[in-house]
């Protein structure tokens, strides 16, 4: 379609876009039972296998970078901390490295031993929640009962530590905002040899089990670890192809560099594999933690510094337990950062998601998707960008502003 | 690779059913805290002196000064200030309490806030009756 002059209307779609014919195409979300976050796939369906998957992101997008730049340093800390619910210390940690990169003060060795411990605890926890999900769509609530169940245990080991079991504003910049308690050493021990026992027991009854196996065996298309690679997955949904992606491993941060352990890969590509994945890295989570608090090392666990961050740009990348989560910040030698920018794992995985899905019966849906462990509210970051020109552009905050009150108050504007 | 079979899970649900439940029965009973439990804020407001570094460092906007008057310190007139809490937004992060350099702040362990009015979160305490 196109008018006199030759030039393509808006209807016409760009050269390069495959035209799907609307009675194939099936709306996922965004609200949804199978999605825990609201987001929006477009499904086109050749009888019932997906052949193509269409993502529209941006539901949950808060205005987090945006409002970054208007707080002093350390407050920013705290709202980083709530980009997500479940891996909420991770951010806190990775925000706080980017900044101390700009600082010349150094973070004490004990403090790094406590922000290992804390963060193998939140990557138990939350492959317990996740391993509960799965058990759930796979119509195994029972195992989503048990494994949530002894998903207290950790969190009644950080609630001790931090005092609170979800955000555990336990960081801070060089250093951490509160010693380990005394006497927890032999507790925590204890905790984590029943969490390796436990992750080792449900380990068995996904082998075995012949109704979890049946859903998640074969489930999910097979990718090869090129495709993978090629599409930047990362975290577990690298390793269950074979990859050795690790930032624990790669680029050690933290006292990640001093303490033995190593990382659980798979090789065969689908959910089952995702699941033996995750229950093995508890336990070798459960075990770092168990040595790290064996060998916490004494001395201070905090460098106060300055509330003035000397100007500069720097950025940190670190594990968690969705995948590599990225900061990066840039100074103007003030109070508030002049930018900060994040990247979140699901984010990085969506290729690789869209990738699974493909060749899938709409009923697996549910169960390939929480299978990616997706945490869109994390992921929702804001650009501008046309499709058909493929220009990009970027909006100030008076801008945008404007634009809001012309969305809700159009009536304001009439002629 | 050990063997498939379907009822691999029964034995252990059998063990659970033994067991003694899991959930407490709050609010019947009262469920145990630790000792660092993070819970609702409050104010000795007989040690606070208007210093206003907690208004400074709250993430949330909790805090507010508010100005009472003016006070003589040598020749100079400064202002005295107390702080106003609003708790229904305070996240619990306990920045204040670090930073406060007279201990007047101090995380309870109460965390029953549930209420009709959120105008009943507002914490007045600091300023003279």
């Amino acid at each position: 379609m196109s008018n006199d002059q030759g030039k393509p209307t808006r209807r016409e779609a760009p050269a390069g876009l495959i035209q799907y014919s609307v009675e194939n195409l099936v709306p996922f979300g965004p609200i949804h039972p199978a999605l825990k976050e609201p987001e929006y796939f477009k499904l086109v369906l050749e009888g019932e296998r997906i052949v193509e998957v269409i993502p529209r992101i941006g539901y949950v997008h808060r205005g987090l970078e945006k409002a970054a730049e208007m707080r002093p340093w350390m407050q920013n800390m705290y709202m980083f901390e709530r980009t997500c619910g479940i891996c909420s210390f991770v951010h806190s940690l990775c925000y706080g490295q980017a900044v101390e990169g700009l600082t010349l003060f150094q973070t004490p060795r004990r403090a790094k031993y406590i922000r290992l411990i804390i963060a193998e605890l939140e990557r138990i926890h939350s492959h317990l929640l996740w391993v509960g999900l799965m058990g759930h769509w796979a119509g195994f609530d029972t195992l989503f009962m048990w494994v949530w169940n002894d998903r207290e245990v950790v969190l009644d080991i950080v609630e001790a530590i931090s005092g609170n079991r979800v955000h555990k504003s336990m960081n801070a910049f060089c250093g951490v905002r509160r010693d380990m308690p005394e006497n927890m050493e032999d507790r925590t021990v204890e905790r984590m040899k029943y969490i390796a026992d436990r992750a080792r027991f449900y380990r068995e009854i996904i082998d075995t089990e012949e109704t979890m196996l049946e859903r998640t065996e074969h489930a999910g298309n097979k990718v090869s670890q090129e495709t993978v690679e090629k599409l930047c997955a990362v975290g577990p949904m690298a390793r269950y192809v074979g990859l050795r992606n690790d930032v624990r491993l790669n680029d050690p941060y933290a006292a990640y560099d001093e303490v033995p352990f190593d990382i659980v890969t798979r090789n065969e590509g689908d959910v089952l594999a995702l699941l033996r994945l995750r229950l093995d890295e508890m336990v070798v989570s459960a075990n770092l933690v168990s040595y790290a608090v064996k060998h916490l090392p004494d001395g201070p666990f905090r460098v106060l510094i300055p509330p003035v961050i000397p100007a500069g740009e720097h950025s940190s990348h670190c594990e968690a337990p969705r995948g590599e989560i990225f900061y990066y910040v840039k100074s103007g030698g003030d109070r508030i950062p002049e930018r900060v920018k994040s990247r979140q794992p699901t984010m990085a995985n969506l290729p690789t998601a869209l990738e699974i899905l493909k060749g899938q019966t709409l009923a697996d849906i549910p169960v390939v998707l929480t299978a990616i462990d997706p945490c869109f509210g994390c992921m929702d970051r804001m650009s501008f960008l046309d499709t058909e020109t493929n220009k990009q552009w970027t909006w100030s905050g008076e801008q945008l502003r404007q634009y809001g009150i012309r969305y809700y108050f159009p009536e304001r504007f009439k002629k | 690779m050990p063997r498939r079979r379907t009822g691999a899970a029964i034995p252990e649900m059998f063990r659970v059913m033994l067991e003694k439940p899991t959930t407490e029965a709050y609010p019947y009973k009262p469920i145990e805290l630790t000792q660092r439990y993070r819970g609702k804020l409050d104010i000795d407001p007989a040690k606070c002196t208007g210093c206003q570094v907690c208004a400074m460092v709250c993430p949330a906007g909790v805090i507010t000064m508010i100005e009472l008057g003016t006070r003589k310190v040598g020749d100079r007139e400064l202002p005295v200030r107390r702080p106003i809490f609003d708790l229904s937004t305070c996240i619990s992060c306990g920045e204040c309490v670090d930073s406060c350099a007279f201990n007047a702040l101090e995380l309870t362990k109460q965390f029953e806030l549930a209420t009709p009015d959120k105008k009943d979160l507002m914490m007045t305490k600091a300023l003279p009756k």
